[in-house]
């Protein structure tokens, strides 16, 4: 048995549909049980009274990145079948501002939106055909920026490649750093529900 | 914009307009426990699939196929369309993504009724009316699908899955994506508090 | 321990686990297997023993022409060689780039550079890699420019064997090649022109140009 199990040719790509869809409502659980269904939950983290957000996601990122760290050393997965997308530094760069501009103004992220759709907010209804908006001005204007789309092309690179450190040792910082922003968060927290004197939500 | 506004409320209040029954929502599960879930369910995308998950670009392969249907000299001539098209051998619609996008659909009205969270509503703060909340989730939803679109994915695509593999452009965007909603949570705190 | 241990909120137990994993990580190496590959030695042996891993050139031209796409043709030589002359529909990965490139292992791929050495190499890199359908064209590029390019007139003229060389024309013809009906030409095989590569039709032609849906979203 090898993983990634798709790129072996263990299942076709019909199967890999039901997969998607499987694995797409366990995201949605997670998702929704995380409080990631509603803009205000998702909101407060930028007024520092929630950080829901920030814990969710850098638990959620530590544990797929030790999983797979550990999976791969021992020889189970096939890390490099694992899709990079590529680095294009300014793009993605200015495509994170404008994004972050989105979320604390339109209150989700693609993913969560989904979520909140599910669950009846018709703020996130909007926000989608919002997105849907977006997507196409981006797609009519892409002719013209498409040369900026394509600027600052590093290849796939990885936090290891890139600072030329261990593999492990960028793992173990991450765990740090998860660790370390979320004592700042529960202590922010707690400060913030003293001077406010609201219970966070 | 305000009969809009009533157009959808009213949509909602058909469908359960005769439920009278109340129960209180559960309240939401711990966020480390919860990232735990969502973390293992990334591991096993990577696992199964040998990619991460997404969001945004279900959004794109539907746009790109409208486009497409509409105008179709239009859509070839352009590099993003037909990116999301493929190249003719499959059908697009038959993506990934979609049936991923559709299961998050499912598995959040699942979660959200076993907790008795499913239900109509406009999320916003007191001190704003729903009708500019919906102006703002516009503009906002416009800004992140073009936003995620230049950075070749969103929160899940790229901050999440990205974040995990340890790629260098995905950590970029995470940061980025904070630097912006802080910089900006300023001029929105009438919205959200 | 244990009292310690319970002692500890939930959030903290967590975290502990987190911080031992980390640590753990700092020495467990690296996950992209650096450069070491291992080998199930029965496996290739009998695989090539078989000869089941070789394609004849005149399979290939025979493929090409009825435009079969189910496979990926791949040429090993440096670019500047394959921008010169290859066959028709061909993919450039250099020898060394071969571990790193984009190939899919469920797909049927044939290698090819001027002789057999640098396919075998490349053969056998990839069926470490656990590439199912590895294939190297016989003969390589040399076999190629004999037999399909420049196809000799049969020794005896037995009916058969002409039958056969007739074909070989046409097939040379197709692939800008010139049947040696002299046998005297076969000397003078080096002035022979190749075929100017036909990058323009290559690219369109190929199933390379094929567009891959990103995976990213």
């Amino acid at each position: 048995m090898n993983a990634p199990f798709f790129k072996f040719e263990y299942f076709n790509s019909d199967v890999s549909l039901i997969i998607a869809f499987v694995i797409g409502i366990a995201f949605g659980i997670a998702l929704e049980k995380g409080g990631f269904g509603r803009a205000t939950i998702l909101a407060s983290q930028f007024y520092f009274t929630n950080m829901r957000v920030l814990k969710v996601m850098f638990t959620a990122i530590v544990t797929a990145m030790l999983g797979l760290y550990f999976l791969s050393v021992i020889g189970f997965v096939d890390l490099s079948l694992v899709y990079l997308t590529q680095t294009n530094l300014l793009p993605m760069a200015v495509g994170g501002l404008i994004a972050g501009l989105g979320f604390i103004i339109g209150g989700y992220c693609p993913g969560t939106s989904m979520v909140a759709v599910a669950t009846g907010k018709l703020d996130a209804m909007v926000f989608v055909v919002g997105m849907i908006f977006g997507i196409l001005v981006f797609g009519e204007m892409f002719p013209g920026i498409e040369n900026f789309f394509n600027s600052g092309f590093m290849g796939t690179v990885t936090l290891p490649s890139f600072f030329n450190l261990s593999y492990g040792l960028v793992v173990f910082l991450v765990v740090l750093m998860a660790i370390g922003a979320f004592t700042a968060a529960e202590w922010g927290e707690k400060k913030m529900e003293a001077k406010t004197g609201r219970e966070k939500l | 914009m305000t009969s809009i506004t009533k157009w959808i409320t009213h949509v909602f209040e058909k469908e359960d307009g005769h439920e009278h029954i109340h129960i209180d929502a559960k309240p939401y599960s711990n966020p480390y426990l919860v990232g735990i879930g969502l973390g293992l369910v990334l591991l096993a995308a990577f696992v199964i699939m040998g990619r991460g998950l997404g969001a945004s670009g279900a959004l794109s392969t539907l746009v790109a196929v409208a486009v497409n249907t509409i105008a179709p000299e239009h859509s070839t001539g352009n590099n993003f369309y037909s990116e999301y098209m493929g190249d003719g051998s499959t059908n697009p619609l038959m993506d990934w993504l979609i049936f991923q996008t559709l299961g998050v659909l499912a598995g959040g009205f699942l979660s959200g009724t076993i907790s008795h969270r499913v239900k109509k509503g406009v999320e916003k703060g007191p001190r704003i009316s729903t009708k500019m909340r919906f102006v703002y989730a516009f503009i906002g939803g416009g800004l992140l699908g073009y936003g995620a679109k230049l950075a070749r994915g969103c929160m899940s695509g790229q901050a999440l899955s990205g974040g995990a593999v340890l790629n260098l452009g995905s950590w970029i965007f995470m940061m980025m994506v904070f630097v912006g909603g802080y910089a900006a949570a300023y001029f929105m705190r009438r919205q959200w508090t | 321990m244990k009292k310690f241990w319970s002692n500890l909120s939930l959030n903290k137990r967590l975290a502990l686990i987190a911080i031992i994993f980390g640590l753990v990580a700092l020495f467990a190496g690296d996950p992209y297997g650096g450069t070491t590959i291992k080998v199930n030695e029965k496996d290739l042996v009998l695989s090539t023993v078989g000869n089941a891993d070789k394609v004849l050139v005149t399979d290939l031209a025979d493929w090409i022409i009825k435009g079969k796409s189910d496979f990926e043709l791949i040429d090993l030589r440096s670019e500047d060689k394959y921008n010169e002359y290859t066959i028709p529909g061909s993919q450039s990965i250099p020898l060394p780039q071969i571990s790193s490139s984009d190939l899919l292992r469920n797909q049927k791929i044939v290698l090819f550079s001027d002789d057999d050495v640098a396919s075998s190499q490349a053969w056998f890199i990839l069926k470490t890699k656990k590439y199912k359908g590895v294939y190297i064209l016989d003969g390589g590029l040399e076999a190629w420019k004999e037999k399909v390019l420049f196809p000799k007139a049969p020794v005896n003229d037995s009916k058969d064997d002409l039958a056969e060389f007739e074909k070989m024309k046409e097939i040379a013809k197709y692939f800008g090649g010139q049947a040696q009906t002299d046998s005297s030409a076969v000397e003078t095989k080096q002035q022979i022109k190749l075929p100017t590569a036909p990058t323009s039709t290559t690219k369109t032609s190929a199933p390379t140009g094929k567009k891959k849906k990103r995976e990213g979203c």
